[in-house]
């Protein structure tokens, strides 16, 4: 019929009303635009949910920094948030007025960073900036370490006084969280790769200052590229 | 006194009238009577000496050296000659005679002749010396005494050979006719030789072979008269051959002789070789004797070559192989690569004092002076690594990149650059002020470009001398210091009880906080609900955040 002729030909004659094309003597239907749909239309307007489940041990630190968690994320993104008790779980809702779908996301990635062991204020970066990703691996993926030597390994990783993991911090622009035997690095791609390989040295056992040496000249080659 | 045509004798006799001055102006009346005189001396002589090729000596036109040397080839044989037979006479007086007998018509004016010449040549021997700086001026005066100095000279060279020829002349002609004789002698002489007899017997020998001479002659006396021109054109012959039979002789004689030195067994040599040696045991002349000694120190030679070396000639001798202390006694010479230590005299330590006091007085010193390198540029901000806990967020850090990135111009200085440029200016500033109070000499402000300063500024960094300020931490003892109270412990120090000590304070002094705050936040909670709810006094609902 009319949809079934396949039009041989490229040539599609444009007619001066909008109404319809022109293939031949046949008028075909304008071609539909659609705005981008809302978060809260999608799936067919239900409304979307997150959850996200909260280890005891960040229980209390989110009790603490619950205002500093909720605000922007109920102001600035628009996606409602909850804290159920008895499942001991964090839940996001999208609103009517939630602008972009990624939102909804964004905020649940941004408190699974702080459940994770973040700061809020260095959680908040995953809201504002979007390249910026959370990469985890545990001490046993890299090396496989037992007893004194697991915790000689974390204590290199940390320094004294955290200072080996704050100087990998400064040079990378990341944020790590040493968390037992898993590690998390928060930070763009690339800072993520450096970070990860200053960790990874640490805990086959080089020293330190070979490891500083290294995120210098590394740095260093990155900030003369811009 | 020019007569041009005088007959040869006559010019002799005008010559020898003479005096000895007038010869030395020289004048050709003189030279052309000389010439005549010579001529006619040679013409004399021609008919004894046939081997001259000049039947007349040429004076006409000739060289003074031309005509010596006419007379010379006429001359020198003659001489010999006759000398040979002077010494023939001398020995053999009772020829003298029958010598005398056959050739006194002939010889007696030449011998005059020859007489005379031999007196002048010794009389102007003495002459000679002085005369002998005027070589070119006096031709003919020179001639003769120049000839007659030479043929003195090699009559005296021929002296020994003519005694060699005499004898050998003797022995040639014996050689021809005796054999046996000569078989006899050599026995006497070996048989003498082996048992050592004295030169006594050789002696007697000698006076034997004169005998036999004698012998011979007579038996040639009996044969005078028939061959009397013969013998003497023989003798003659024998005598002129002689000189040729000289070096002929002389090769057959010291042939044979060595060999028979080395063997004694051919007869003809050793017959030969006896009478040889038996003239010459009897009067060595000089010459012989040097022979002699040369000979016995060749066989020194050879036998000592024939001996093996002593070790100070052999190659890599080790001390088995050489007589004990022998090094010592002999001077070694080896090369010594070290230089020798100098020899610490007086002398040479009080020029090194000297040398230091002067050095010390001027001050000049070899101090090695450290060479300051000026920075070219300014040196690069090296980014410390920070250890200490980030202040800023995540956010905050990757903002400031984007602005930097998009809009550098826009970015906020950071708050710490900041900080501690200023700091570090001022710091300058101070110590500029503190510097010029405490030195003598002028520093001129330093000139701060902007462009190029960074947190070190070089231009400073060359203008300070004095060392860096003392911090205070210093002046300060570390009682002053430090800020506690009581006995400090380190974790390892602290005991169970200690510890258990320290917790329980800390925990008291917590939950004296906690009751604080508590008691605050309640307080706060229930000014709240009582503004709230009024009278309805609840629980603040805060016990999921408290």
């Amino acid at each position: 019929m009319q949809s079934g002729e396949a039009p041989a030909s490229m040539e599609v004659e444009t007619s001066s009303n909008g109404l319809g094309t022109h293939i031949g003597s046949f008028l075909l239907p304008p071609k539909p635009k659609f705005e981008p749909l809302k978060a809260h239309e999608m799936s067919d307007g239900r409304v979307q949910f997150r959850k996200v489940s909260v280890p005891p041990h960040r229980y209390s630190p989110l009790k603490k920094a619950w205002m500093e968690i909720y605000t922007p994320i109920y102001e600035q993104m628009k996606i409602d948030i909850r804290m159920n008790l008895k499942a001991r779980k964090v839940e996001l809702k999208t609103r009517s007025d939630t602008p972009d779908v990624s939102n909804l996301q964004k905020c649940t990635d941004f408190v699974h960073a702080f459940m994770l062991g973040f700061d809020v204020i260095d959680a908040i970066a995953l809201l504002r900036l979007d390249e910026l990703y959370v990469e985890s691996f545990e001490i046993k993926d890299v090396k496989t370490l037992r007893g004194e030597h697991l915790s000689r390994a974390i204590g290199r990783l940390s320094g004294k006084g955290g200072k080996t993991k704050f100087a990998i911090e400064n040079a990378t622009k990341t944020r790590i969280v040493i968390a037992d035997t898993k590690i998390h690095i928060l930070g763009s791609f690339q800072n993520i790769k450096i970070a990860r390989d200053s960790l990874c040295s640490l805990i086959l056992g080089s020293p330190a200052g070979k490891v500083y040496s290294k995120l210098r000249q590394v740095t260093a080659r990155l900030a003369e590229r811009f | 006194m020019a007569k041009p045509s005088e007959t040869g004798m006559e010019a002799l006799h005008h010559l020898k009238s003479t005096d000895p001055p007038a010869l030395l102006a020289p004048s050709p009346t003189l030279s052309q009577t000389a010439r005549t005189a010579s001529q006619h001396l040679f013409s004399c002589l021609k008919p004894y000496a046939p081997k001259s090729p000049f039947d007349q000596l040429l004076t006409d036109g000739f060289d003074a050296e031309q005509i010596w040397q006419q007379i010379d080839l006429l001359s020198q044989p003659l001489l010999s000659t006759l000398r040979r037979q002077v010494k023939h006479l001398e020995k053999h007086p009772e020829e003298s005679k029958i010598v005398l007998k056959k050739e006194n018509e002939f010889l007696d004016g030449e011998r005059k002749i020859l007489e005379e010449k031999e007196t002048k040549r010794f009389d102007d021997d003495v002459d000679d010396d002085d005369m002998d700086m005027d070589m070119d001026e006096f031709d003919d005066e020179e001639e003769e005494e120049e000839g007659g100095r030479r043929e003195s000279e090699k009559g005296e060279s021929e002296d020994e050979s003519g005694e060699m020829v005499e004898g050998k002349g003797g022995e040639g002609i014996e050689d021809k006719f005796l054999k046996i004789k000569e078989l006899e002698e050599y026995l006497e002489e070996d048989e003498a030789r082996e048992y050592g007899l004295d030169r006594k017997k050789k002696k007697g020998e000698l006076k034997l072979e004169e005998e036999e001479e004698e012998e011979e002659e007579e038996e040639d006396e009996e044969e005078e008269d028939d061959d009397d021109d013969e013998l003497d054109d023989e003798y003659e012959d024998a005598e002129e051959n002689a000189r040729y039979e000289d070096f002929f002789g002389a090769k057959k004689k010291t042939v044979p002789k060595r060999k028979s030195s080395l063997s004694n067994g051919s007869d003809e040599d050793s017959g030969l070789n006896d009478d040889g040696a038996v003239e010459k045991k009897g009067g060595l002349s000089t010459h012989e004797k040097q022979l002699e000694k040369l000979q016995s120190e060749i066989e020194q030679m050879e036998k000592a070559n024939l001996e093996p070396k002593t070790w100070t000639m052999r190659g890599e001798v080790t001390a088995a192989s050489r007589p004990k202390n022998s090094a010592l006694e002999v001077d070694l010479d080896f090369e010594h690569n070290v230089r020798p230590a100098p020899v610490i005299t007086e002398e040479i330590t009080a020029s090194i004092e000297d040398m230091i006091k002067q050095r010390i007085i001027e001050g000049r010193f070899d101090d090695i002076q450290k060479v300051s390198s000026l920075p070219s540029t300014a040196p690069k901000e090296v980014k410390q690594l920070d250890e200490n806990k980030s202040k800023k967020g995540l956010a905050e850090v990757y903002e400031e990149e984007y602005i930097q990135k998009t809009n550098p111009a826009a970015a906020p200085i950071s708050f710490s650059d900041e900080q501690k440029k200023e700091a570090s200016i001022l710091f300058k500033k101070l110590c500029l002020k503190l510097d010029a109070l405490s030195h003598f000499h002028f520093a001129p402000k330093p000139v701060i470009e902007d462009m190029s300063i960074q947190a070190n500024v070089p231009a400073l960094a060359m203008e300070e001398i004095a060392p860096t300020a003392v911090s205070d931490a210093a002046m300060l003892a570390p009682e002053e210091v430090f800020s506690g109270k009581g006995d400090i412990k380190e974790e390892a120090e602290v005991t169970q009880a200690e510890r258990k000590r320290r917790r329980a304070k800390k925990k008291r002094k917590f939950k004296a906080e906690a009751v604080k705050r508590m008691t605050k936040k309640a307080r706060d909670n229930t000014a709240l609900l009582n503004h709230n709810e009024g009278n309805h006094l609840s629980v603040p609902n805060g016990g999921l955040f408290s």
